[in-house]
């Protein structure tokens, strides 16, 4: 009798376990259910988020891409972009890569006053549409051993006209404090150290826009030397040429550059030293 | 008087009896084919299959039903000592008893037999041959070759031992028949004649097709298995009849009784 008491409460429990456990299985299921969806939704966030400021950056880049002779292509050749690219590189290989060609490209520190106001533009236009990206995203420009194009800029005019071009631009960030007089110099004892056929291109501009050709000339050719394939030292040698009344040879030399680089920017300027224009 | 639920319980007793023998597809079949090889020129037969399947009741009802037409002696329990074989074989076929102190030589018994060649076949059935040492299947089968005596053997096939391998088997057994669990539908008719044996037929009634599954899910079709299953289903039953009628539904087969006979005997892990 007291066996099959026993029985009966085994049964009892077999019962439970038979009614519950079904249950139970189908509420695992559900919860698993439950928090794959929740992973694969996190998931897809996670990769909107990641994907987001690299497209951002992509854009950044197309745009420092198209102003290749600009300060943008400037901006990346710094050892903070690097960094950048670096972690960049982690996240999204085919960023680097942009990056990396966008360093190997020519950089050429001539400002191209027109090419800088739309970079700004469309810096100003990704900046407001991207509030939410973190600042850490953006390509900035930093003090670096060149000049920013604003202080280029401001090299020729008047302090009055400095604050009114530096206003828009907020390059007052830079605190850059260099004068007229201590520029050349600046920029000469940075050569000196450096060697960089930039530094001698931008010295060469610096003293064409002087009307010192002789020493617009003497640069041009320095930097013509450290590479011939800077095409703004071609230009600026052969229009201190012009200058210094020595147009046929300005001429000879940018045709045969010419006949080498086939660049329609050397065309044209052979046309206006023809013409006279210079 | 026995209650209804005693009487169940009685008829799924494990005994082998030719009374309780229930005759199915499978069985009637097997039946034919060790009959008809009696008739056959054959020193042995062998009849073996996993232990529940039916081989001791096959050689019962065999023992019954041609016991009076030929000589055909049945050893329900194996004889382990080779000097009480010996003696049980002379015993049987000269109807003579020996007395306690003697003992039957085997030369003695082999010219025994050749000399009663082609004047009598004598049909032995033995049970449970897995328990023989070989050397007394050695003058076993050293008998049969005499032609005067034949056996009927069963064995439990193991999953280990592949006895029809076995050397004196093998050049011996011309027939060899293989005894299986019953299928689902030979398992329902196996409790449906037992308990309509009895005339039980409004208590066969309240069994539904599922309760038969359920219980071939447990047994397998093994007969030894789902007598034992039946047995304790009703052992249930009668105790509640007896202590608390109140449980039982004389209409309807419980099926929580079914459930918690297969819990009781190890069937379900509660």
């Amino acid at each position: 009798m007291r066996k099959l008491e026993e029985l009966e409460h085994k049964w009892f429990n077999y019962k439970i376990k038979t009614i519950l456990m079904p249950m139970v299985k189908v509420s695992s299921l559900y919860l698993v259910a439950v928090s794959l969806y929740y992973v694969y939704d996190k998931k897809e966030h996670l990769f909107s988020s990641v994907y987001a400021p690299s497209h951002h950056m992509t854009k950044v880049l197309g745009v420092s891409m198209e102003s290749n002779n600009s300060v943008m292509a400037r901006v990346v050749q710094t050892e903070e972009t690097k960094q950048e690219e670096i972690k960049k590189e982690e996240v999204a290989p085919s960023v680097s890569s942009s990056l990396e060609k966008v360093s190997f490209a020519p950089v050429i520190p001539v400002i191209d006053m027109e090419k800088e106001e739309r970079v700004h533009h469309v810096k100003k236009r990704v900046k407001t549409k991207r509030k939410h990206v973190a600042k850490s995203n953006l390509v900035k420009a930093k003090a670096n051993a060149y000049l920013t194009p604003k202080e280029l800029g401001v090299m020729g005019k008047s302090s009055a006209k400095v604050v009114s071009v530096q206003k828009p631009h907020k390059t007052k960030k830079m605190h850059f404090t260099s004068t007229r007089a201590n520029y050349a110099e600046t920029i000469k004892s940075k050569f000196s150290k450096s060697n960089n056929p930039r530094d001698a291109l931008l010295l060469a501009k610096l003293y064409y826009k002087k009307n010192n050709f002789k020493e617009a000339e003497k640069w041009a050719l320095s930097a013509n030397k450290l590479n011939n394939s800077l095409e703004e030292s071609w230009f600026l040698f052969a229009k201190s040429k012009v200058k210094l009344g020595k147009k046929h040879e300005a001429l000879k030399i940018l045709v045969s550059y010419y006949k080498k680089s086939n660049s329609t920017k050397a065309k044209a300027l052979i046309m206006q030293i023809k013409m006279g224009k210079i | 008087m026995n209650s209804r639920y005693e009487e169940l319980k009685n008829i799924f007793v494990d005994i082998v009896d030719n009374s309780t023998y229930v005759e199915l597809d499978s069985t009637a079949y097997n039946y034919s084919v060790l009959k008809s090889s009696l008739d056959k020129p054959l020193k042995m037969v062998l009849l073996y299959g996993k232990p529940g399947t039916g081989k001791s009741m096959l050689l019962n009802r065999l023992y019954h039903e041609l016991k009076e037409y030929r000589e055909i002696h049945y050893f329900n329990s194996p004889i382990l000592s080779e000097k009480e074989f010996l003696k049980s074989i002379y015993e049987a076929m000269s109807g003579v008893d020996i007395p306690v102190q003697m003992r039957v030589n085997f030369d003695a018994l082999l010219k025994y037999c050749l000399k009663l060649k082609e004047q009598r076949e004598v049909v032995f059935l033995l049970d449970e041959c897995q328990l023989y040492s070989e050397a007394l299947m050695e003058k076993i089968r050293l008998l049969s070759d005499t032609r005067v005596v034949k056996f009927v053997i069963t064995l439990h096939k193991t999953d280990n031992e592949d006895v029809i391998a076995k050397e004196h088997f093998k050049t011996r057994i011309w027939e060899v028949i293989e005894m299986s669990n019953a299928n689902e539908y030979d398992m329902e008719l196996y409790i449906q004649k037992k308990i309509l044996s009895k005339g039980l037929i409004d208590f066969f009634k309240t069994m539904k097709k599922s309760h038969f599954k359920y219980i071939y899910g447990h047994t397998l079709g093994n007969f030894r298995e789902t007598n034992k299953y039946l047995y304790t289903i009703f052992d249930i039953y009668e105790y509640y009849e007896k202590n608390e009628p109140a449980k039982i539904d004389n209409k309807k087969f419980s099926k929580k009784i079914l459930e918690m006979a297969a819990i009781r005997l190890g069937y379900i892990n509660a």
